[in-house]
C-alpha cells in the first residue's frame, strides 16, 4: 500500500475539511422558525463564501436614467429585458438573467450596474424582488 | 440442556439479530464518516445509514419484466438471514457464541459464503446484462478469497486442535505459540486482513458493484425493500466479518489484564462486563477503520483478473508461508 | 437485453447513453467475450441542444454569452473561438493587450480542465479519495477565474474586438499566488498519478492508440500527443498572444519516456501542460503590453459595425482536449448571424475510441472512455432525423461521401 497516500489520508482526517459549511449544520425542521431564530441572534449561521472584488450580482437598474433607446435589449443574450413602450422604460426579469453585464456595457446612461447581491433564489420567478421595474 | 439455558437461547437468538442490524449500521456510518474525513469532506452524518434504510423500505420494490420474481426477491432474503445466523455462532466480546457446540469454524465459513452467492444469484436473476457481468465477477472473487480464508482457518484450528469458536476465543492463539509460530501469525493476520475488503465488496474488491464500470453490477435493478435488505446484509456482515477476526487473533479482554471488582450477576462482574464489551466494541471499530476506510481511501479498484490473482498466489503464499511457520513452531515445542 | 447467439460466445452490453462511467450523454454498444472487448460501436446523438440554430437567429453579441454555455469546462475555448471567427469574418482586430489578456485566460482554463480530468479519471478508476484531492486543489485556479473575471464558469470574458476586463497590475499578485501554489503541489500530483503503484497497475498499456492509429483516424490533442504525434494548434498556427511566446510540443519523450499512447502517457501529457500553462501565463504576465483592452468600446457602434459586415471567418484553438474550430458567415445588413458551424475536438478523438478499447476489459471501459477527455455537450452538434417517421438515422461514409460531393457541384454551379 502507497505509504505516503495514507500519511496524507491520516493527516487530512486530523485537519479542517475542504468542504464549505452549509449555513446551518442541517435543514431545519421549520425554516420561519430557524429564520427567527437567526435574525434574533440566538441562532450562529456559517457566513456565504466571500465573493470576489468584481462579482456579477443582481443588477441593480436606475430607473430615473434610462431614456429608453432599447440598446440593452439588443444585446440580452436570455432576453430577460422588456422594453414597456407606454413608459418607455425597461422591465427585467431576474430569474432569466444570465449576469454577463453586456446591458450595463452598452448602456449609454450606465442605469445598470451589477452588484453584490447572489442570494435570490425563490419561489416565484415573478416575485416583486425578482422583477425590477415591474 | 436444562429449561434455563434453553430460555437464554431464546432471548439471545431474538436480541442478537437487532444488535446485529444496530451495530452494523453504526459501523457503517463510521466508516462513511471516517472516509469523508479522511478525503477531507464533511461526509454524512454517522446516523445516515439509518435513515437510508427507512427510506429505502419506504419505496417501492421494483421487479424487472426479465427477472424471475422468486429467486430476486428471495436472495436479499437468503443473505441477510446468512448472515444473521454466522452472528450467533460467533463469541460477542465476553459472551461465549449463542449457539456453542451447535456449530464451529467451518460452519461459519461457509455461511460468509452464503451471502456472496446469494447476491451472484439475485444479480444473474434479474436479468439485466450489468447485473450478470456483476454477478460472475462476485462468484470469481468469491472463489478468490476463500482460499486465504480457509488457510488462515485451518491454521488456527490446527493450533487449538479444535474448530470450535468458543475455545478458540477463549484463548488469545498468540499465548500458544513461540517467536517463529508469531511470526507465522502475523502473516496468516495479514492475509485475513486483505480478505476483508474482498468479502464486503469495498474498494480496491468491489467489482462486483464497480459504479463506473457496471452501474452497481449485481444490484443494478434492485430497488426499494429489496435494495434495503441486501443493506442490512451487507451492515450486518460488517460485524460478522470483524467479530471473526477478533475471534481468531485478538480475542483479548480487559478484564484479563485489569480487575475491577464491584456487584455480580449470573457469575458476570457487572464493570468488568460494561469495559469487555466497550473494549469488544473499540476493536471492532479499529479492524474496520484498517482494513475497511483506510483500504478503501488508499487504493483504486482492481481489474477483476489482477484481484483473483492477489488472492491467489501473493495472499495464498504469505498465508500457507504463516502455517508452514506455526506448524515449524508446534514441531519445536 | 442479452444477446446470445448460438455459435459464438460474444454478449453485447450498451454503456450510456446514461451510465455512470460517462458524464454525459453517449453511448457506446459493446460485443464482449467474458471479460473482454471484441467490439465498440460508439453512437453519438444523445445530447443535441440545437445551439447552432439558436445562435443562427441571435446577433453576433448575444451570441457570445450562448457561445460559452456549450460547454461547462471549455466556455473560454468556444467564446474565443467564436468572436475569433466573427471577427476574421467582419475585419476586426483585438487589440495586443486583449490578445495576452485572452491567452492568459485560456491557459488558467488549461489547468482548471486538466486537473479536473485527473480527477474524473481517478474516479473512473474507483480512486475517489484522489477525485477529492484534485477537485480541492482545482479550487484555487477556478477562485482565480472568478478572481479575475467575476464569475466561476461561465465568465463573459470576451467581445469581439477585444475583451471585457482587463487584468491590472494589482491582479498579478494573486495570479502569482496562485501559480506558485500549483508549482509547489505539482510534485504531489506527479507522485499520486504516474507514482502510485495501483494507479499505474491501471493505466500502464491500457488504451494504446499507435502513433500510426493516430495519423490515420485525425486524433487530436493530447489523444495524440501521448502517441508522440506533434501537433499543437498554439505551436503550428499561433493565434491570441501565443506567437510570442516560448513553448514546445508536450510529448511523452521529451520527458524521458516512451510514446505509448497509453492512458498513463495521456495522463503524463496532461499533468506536463499544467506545468506548461503555467509558465506561459508567468511570461503573458511579465510581456503585456500597455494598452487598451477593447478595439470598439463603443458596443452600439460594433452592432452596426457587424450588421454592416459581409464575410466568413473561421476560429481555431488548441482546447484543453485538442484542436476545436467554429465556423461563422455575417451577411451585410442581416443582423443575426448568417451561418455558425462548431466543431469540438471530442469529435475527432471519438474516432480513436474503436483501436483503443479493442481487447482490453470490462474494468477499463471506464478509463478509456474518459483518456480522450470526453466532452459531449460540445461534440453533438447534429441528429439526422426523418420528420415524417420521427426515426433518427446515421448515414455511412459512402452516404456522406455521394452527399458531400453532390454539395460541391452545386456550390461550383454557383446554385446554392
Amino acid at each position: 500500500m502507497p505509504t505516503s497516500t495514507v500519511f496524507t489520508l491520516i493527516k487530512q482526517l486530523l485537519t479542517r475539511k475542504a468542504t464549505n459549511p452549509f449555513p446551518v449544520k442541517y435543514t431545519p425542521k421549520n425554516m420561519h422558525a430557524a429564520a427567527e431564530l437567526i435574525e434574533s441572534g440566538k441562532l450562529e449561521i456559517n457566513p456565504p463564501v466571500e465573493i470576489p472584488p468584481d462579482y456579477r450580482g443582481k443588477l441593480k437598474y436606475d430607473v430615473d436614467c434610462c431614456i429608453g433607446c432599447k440598446l440593452c435589449l439588443k444585446v440580452c443574450p436570455s432576453e430577460a429585458l422588456a422594453f414597456k413602450p407606454e413608459e418607455k422604460k425597461v422591465k427585467h426579469y431576474v430569474a432569466r438573467c444570465t449576469f454577463c453585464g453586456q446591458c450595463a456595457n452598452i448602456c449609454p446612461k450606465s442605469c445598470f450596474e451589477l452588484t453584490e447581491e447572489f442570494l435570490i433564489a425563490g419561489t416565484d420567478k415573478y416575485a416583486d424582488e425578482l422583477v425590477l421595474n415591474p | 440442556m436444562n429449561l434455563e439455558r434453553l430460555l437464554v437461547t431464546l432471548i439471545f437468538v431474538i436480541i442478537i439479530p437487532f444488535l446485529g442490524i444496530f451495530l452494523g449500521l453504526l459501523y457503517k456510518g463510521f466508516d462513511r464518516k471516517i472516509t469523508a474525513m479522511m478525503q477531507s469532506r464533511i461526509g454524512p452524518p454517522w446516523r445516515q445509514p439509518f435513515r437510508d434504510i427507512r427510506k429505502l423500505f419506504m419505496k417501492e420494490t421494483i421487479i424487472p419484466e426479465g427477472a424471475v420474481p422468486w429467486v430476486f426477491n428471495g436472495a436479499p432474503l437468503i443473505a441477510l438471514a446468512a448472515s444473521l445466523i454466522a452472528l450467533l455462532y460467533l463469541p460477542l466480546g465476553p459472551f461465549e457464541p449463542v449457539m456453542e457446540g451447535f456449530g464451529d469454524l467451518i460452519l461459519i465459513l461457509y455461511l460468509l459464503a452464503i451471502p456472496a452467492v446469494a447476491m451472484a444469484m439475485g444479480g444473474l436473476a434479474s436479468g439485466s446484462p450489468y447485473a450478470t457481468v456483476g454477478s460472475q465477477r462476485e462468484l470469481v472473487l468469491m472463489m478468490s478469497y476463500e482460499l486465504p480464508l480457509a488457510i488462515a482457518a485451518v491454521t488456527i484450528a490446527w493450533r487449538f486442535e479444535t474448530f470450535s469458536l468458543g475455545t478458540i476465543a477463549s484463548t488469545p492463539v498468540w499465548n500458544l505459540v513461540g517467536p517463529v509460530g508469531a511470526l507465522g501469525l502475523v502473516f496468516i493476520a495479514v492475509a485475513l486482513f486483505t480478505v476483508l475488503p474482498g468479502e464486503l465488496s469495498r474498494v480496491p474488491f468491489d467489482q462486483a458493484e464497480a459504479e463506473t464500470e457496471l452501474a452497481g453490477g449485481l444490484f443494478v435493478e434492485y430497488s426499494g425493500r429489496n435494495l434495503g435488505v441486501f443493506y442490512l446484509a451487507e451492515a450486518v456482515k460488517l460485524v460478522v466479518v470483524g467479530t471473526l477476526m477478533i475471534a481468531l487473533f485478538f480475542p483479548h479482554n480487559l478484564s484479563s489484564w485489569v480487575s475491577f471488582g464491584g456487584p455480580e450477576i449470573y457469575g458476570f462482574v457487572i464493570l468488568e462486563l460494561m469495559a469487555d464489551i466497550a473494549f469488544f466494541l473499540l476493536k471492532l471499530l479499529v479492524i474496520i477503520f484498517i482494513a475497511v476506510s483506510v483500504v478503501r481511501v488508499a487504493l483504486a479498484r482492481f481489474q477483476i483478473d489482477k484481484a483473483s490473482y492477489f488472492y491467489w498466489v501473493p495472499m495464498t503464499l504469505l498465508g500457507l508461508l504463516g502455517t508452514v511457520l506455526v506448524v515449524m513452531d508446534g514441531a519445536i515445542i | 437485453m442479452i444477446e446470445m447467439s448460438e455459435e459464438d460466445t460474444t454478449y453485447q452490453v450498451p454503456i450510456g447513453p446514461i451510465h455512470p462511467a460517462l458524464k454525459e450523454p453517449f453511448m457506446i454498444n459493446f460485443k464482449l467475450d467474458g471479460e473482454t472487448i471484441v467490439d465498440a460501436d460508439p453512437h453519438p446523438g444523445m445530447n443535441h441542444r440545437g445551439i447552432e440554430f439558436m445562435g443562427m437567429h441571435r446577433n453576433p453579441l448575444k451570441v457570445i454569452p450562448l457561445s460559452e454555455r456549450i460547454c461547462g469546462i471549455c466556455s473560454i475555448v468556444h467564446q474565443h473561438m467564436y468572436t475569433t471567427a466573427v471577427e476574421h469574418a467582419a475585419g476586426i482586430e483585438p487589440t495586443n493587450r486583449a490578445r495576452y489578456i485572452r491567452t492568459i485566460m485560456c491557459e488558467l482554463e488549461r489547468v482548471h480542465s486538466h486537473v479536473l480530468w485527473a480527477g474524473v479519471a481517478a474516479h473512473e478508476i474507483g480512486f475517489d479519495t484522489h477525485l477529492h484531492f484534485t477537485w480541492k486543489i482545482r479550487e484555487k485556479v477556478m477562485d482565480l477565474l472568478e478572481y479575475i473575471s467575476g464569475n466561476r464558469v461561465n465568465y463573459s470574458m470576451w467581445t469581439v474586438g477585444g475583451v471585457r476586463r482587463d487584468i491590472p497590475e494589482s491582479m498579478h499578485p494573486k495570479i502569482e499566488e496562485t501559480l506558485t501554489y500549483y508549482e509547489e503541489l505539482y510534485q504531489k500530483l506527479e507522485d499520486i498519478f504516474l507514482g502510485d503503484p495501483s494507479i499505474r497497475l491501471r493505466t500502464k498499456n491500457i488504451g494504446i492508440l499507435t502513433k500510426k492509429e493516430a495519423l490515420e483516424l485525425c486524433g487530436v490533442g493530447p489523444t495524440v500527443r501521448a502517441s508522440g504525434v506533434k501537433k499543437d494548434v498554439r505551436i503550428d498556427q499561433p493565434y491570441a498572444a501565443y506567437g510570442d511566446l516560448d513553448l514546445d510540443y508536450v510529448i511523452p519523450s521529451r520527458y524521458g519516456y516512451e510514446n505509448t499512447g497509453d492512458v498513463f502517457s495521456k495522463t503524463l501529457v496532461r499533468l506536463k501542460e499544467v506545468v506548461q500553462s503555467i509558465g506561459l501565463i508567468r511570461q503573458c504576465v511579465d510581456q503585456m503590453p500597455d494598452e487598451d483592452i477593447d478595439s470598439e468600446p463603443k458596443k452600439a457602434v460594433l452592432l452596426n459595425k457587424l450588421k454592416k459586415a459581409e464575410g466568413e471567418g473561421i476560429g481555431r484553438i488548441e482546447a484543453p482536449r485538442g484542436e476545436a474550430i467554429h465556423y461563422a458567415r455575417l451577411k451585410e445588413g442581416v443582423e443575426e448571424l448568417d451561418c455558425w458551424k462548431i466543431r469540438a475536438s471530442t469529435y475527432n478523438n471519438l474516432t480513436t475510441y474503436a483501436p483503443m478499447f479493442m481487447g482490453e476489459q470490462i474494468a477499463d471501459i471506464p478509463i478509456i472512455a474518459a483518456c480522450i477527455d470526453p466532452c459531449i455537450g460540445c461534440m453533438d452538434r447534429a441528429e439526422i432525423v426523418d420528420v415524417s417517421t420521427g426515426k433518427s438515422k446515421s448515414y455511412s461514409h459512402d452516404e456522406l461521401h455521394k452527399l458531400s460531393v453532390e454539395k460541391t457541384k452545386k456550390l461550383l454551379e454557383g446554385s446554392l
